[in-house]
């Protein structure tokens, strides 16, 4: 346990030495800005009408300046923009290695490789979890600050959970971009898989089977997939689970087997 | 004997490319194995076989006689490595790219970080972030990592690359030192085959994936061919004249070579020989092939 302490306390020292904490952070901050515009914009029809564009776009959505559309799309966000930003995340701290040829520092060590690779995946949820609830606050914040009608704490405590299973659920898949970022020797090959699977699961979801493939589970947790999240239950989570084990079981076995020639 | 590495019959294929073929390595404890080949020869892919970076396609692996998998497991908290060009996290300092090290090594002494930065000459770099540093600092980090645990077995992969003149001589004296006072046991591949000269007790020389020759340092001074060098200021005049004169004659840029006894043996008869037909001798000298030469001539990359 002291290995993986050590091995975590390194992933976390190279992770907060990195602009990379700053870049993923100022990324995600655009979701509670841009919610809480175009919460302004809505509030204000006079001013959201000389904005021409973007008052199009409100009436489309057909949203209301209150706070159960700011939180609803906020979870939408978080889920949608998640799954691309959790991804590169993950490519990152495995492509990285590669990318900077540090992995063969880690490849004779005392340290098990499994140990290291297992403290990489939870520096992965610990950056998630920390932009999730920064977001989320700096979104409580900003929604606060508009002053927009609707909020209770019963609303806000719901849209949390639903957001905090939400990056769950992301995190379950990241297993795939880490062995995508191990296997390809950087960013490019997890990256590539993300946005494929995300095409298709927006393809399965049109086609009402999104609840069975495990990267559209978390789009339709967050509400951003409205016809078909009721069709979510066990089975969605399992094929979730199903994949998380499989992405481990895949990581594990190349960094246990596979040939480092980098 | 106990040998600090130990290989059987290694083999590694990267599809129809038998990088190592057949490799039988023995290197003894306190040795300072010389490990040569040119580019592409198999020196990096035998050394990350030994460091368990890569499953040989056959045979086996033994360091300080444990078993090396290619799962991470082996003696590595005994043994340091620098395996081509040094990395490190550019983000992070000299101190704080040690410091992982040291926490990952499992070394408890807090100190060993500060003892390396002294011992490789990094205390005016500690707090300067890695990726700002020369080739030459980076390449000593990346020795400095390798000696942090105080190994018994130094895997260096190319140690003096990148190192100005005085720093290859520091490293290589550092690298004695070890050896011999401290018993270590130096395994290195290097192209500086001057360095390798000057250092190794031992040297394996791979060629085309197989170990062609092994030899002992002291053998490798008997068994240096030597041979007679001609300079003059016309040196195809005098080229002529020695081919006339039955010797077998080489012309390398501004030097003639002779190779046979009879030129070695009596280099009095070739100088009176040119001296008469008019084309004396500059320089003219019986020389012992240098480590580099008799690797070339080893390895046919030269005539």
């Amino acid at each position: 346990m002291k290995t993986f302490f050590t091995a975590l306390w390194v992933e976390m020292l190279k992770a907060l030495r990195s602009k990379m904490v700053l870049a993923t952070a100022a990324g995600f901050m655009i979701l509670p800005l841009a919610g809480g515009l175009f919460m302004l914009i809505l509030k204000d029809p006079e001013q959201a009408r000389a904005m021409g564009i973007i008052n199009a776009k409100a009436q489309i959505t057909a949203m209301t300046a209150d706070w159960p559309s700011f939180l609803e799309m906020m979870a939408m966000g978080i889920g949608g923009m998640g799954e691309i930003l959790f991804a590169f995340i993950a490519a990152w701290i495995f492509g990285r290695e590669f990318s900077d040829h540090t992995v063969k520092e880690w490849l004779a060590l005392p340290a098990r490789r499994e140990i290291i690779v297992s403290a990489k995946f939870v520096v992965i949820a610990i950056w998630t979890l920390a932009l999730t609830l920064m977001v989320f606050l700096v979104g409580m914040g900003v929604g606060s600050a508009i002053g927009i009608p609707g909020g209770s704490f019963n609303l806000a405590w719901t849209t949390f959970w639903t957001v905090m299973l939400t990056v769950l659920l992301i995190n379950m898949l990241m297993p795939f971009a880490a062995f995508f970022a191990s296997l390809g020797h950087g960013y490019l090959l997890p990256l590539a898989w993300t946005i494929l699977a995300l095409g298709l699961a927006d393809l399965v979801s049109i086609l009402g089977w999104g609840d069975w493939f495990p990267w559209g589970v978390p789009v339709l947790v967050s509400g951003m997939v409205k016809p078909n999240a009721d069709h979510l239950g066990v089975h969605s989570y399992l094929m979730v689970l199903l994949t998380c084990i499989i992405g481990l079981a895949i990581t594990f076995a190349w960094w246990r087997s596979a040939d480092q020639t980098r | 004997m106990i040998f600090a590495i130990e290989t059987n019959s290694l083999s590694k294929s990267f599809g129809p490319v038998h990088a190592v073929n057949s490799v039988d390595l023995r290197v003894g404890q306190g040795e300072i194995y010389g490990f040569l080949g040119l580019n592409g020869a198999g020196k990096t892919t035998t050394i990350r076989a030994l460091l368990g970076m890569i499953r040989p396609s056959a045979g086996s692996v033994k360091v300080l006689e444990q078993a090396v998998g290619p799962y991470g497991r082996g003696p590595w908290r005994r043994v340091g490595h620098l395996v081509e060009r040094p990395v490190a996290y550019p983000e992070l300092t000299v101190w704080e790219n040690l410091e992982i090290s040291r926490r990952l090594q499992g070394i408890p002494n807090k100190t060993a970080t500060s003892r390396v930065i002294e011992q490789l000459g990094l205390a005016s770099y500690a707090d300067r972030k890695a990726g700002a540093l020369s080739t030459g600092n980076l390449q000593r980090l990346g020795l400095a990592r390798a000696l942090l645990h105080e190994p018994e077995l130094l895997i260096l992969d190319e140690p003096a690359n990148g190192l100005d003149p005085a720093g290859v001589v520091e490293i290589r004296e550092l690298l004695a030192s070890l050896a011999h006072q401290k018993g270590v046991t130096v395994f290195m591949s290097s192209h500086i085959l001057t360095e390798v000269d000057r250092l190794a007790t031992r040297i394996g020389i791979i060629h085309q994936g197989r170990l062609i020759e092994e030899l002992e340092a002291t053998r490798l001074e008997e068994i240096r061919a030597q041979r007679l060098e001609i300079k003059a200021h016309n040196l195809a005049t005098a080229q002529s004249i020695l081919t006339q004169a039955g010797y077998a004659v080489k012309m390398n840029t501004d030097t003639l070579i002779l190779n046979e006894g009879r030129a070695i043996q009596a280099p009095d008869e070739v100088a009176t020989l040119l001296v008469n037909a008019g084309v004396p001798p500059t320089r003219l000298a019986v020389e012992q092939e240098d480590l580099e030469q008799y690797f070339l001539r080893l390895t046919g990359e030269i005539l």
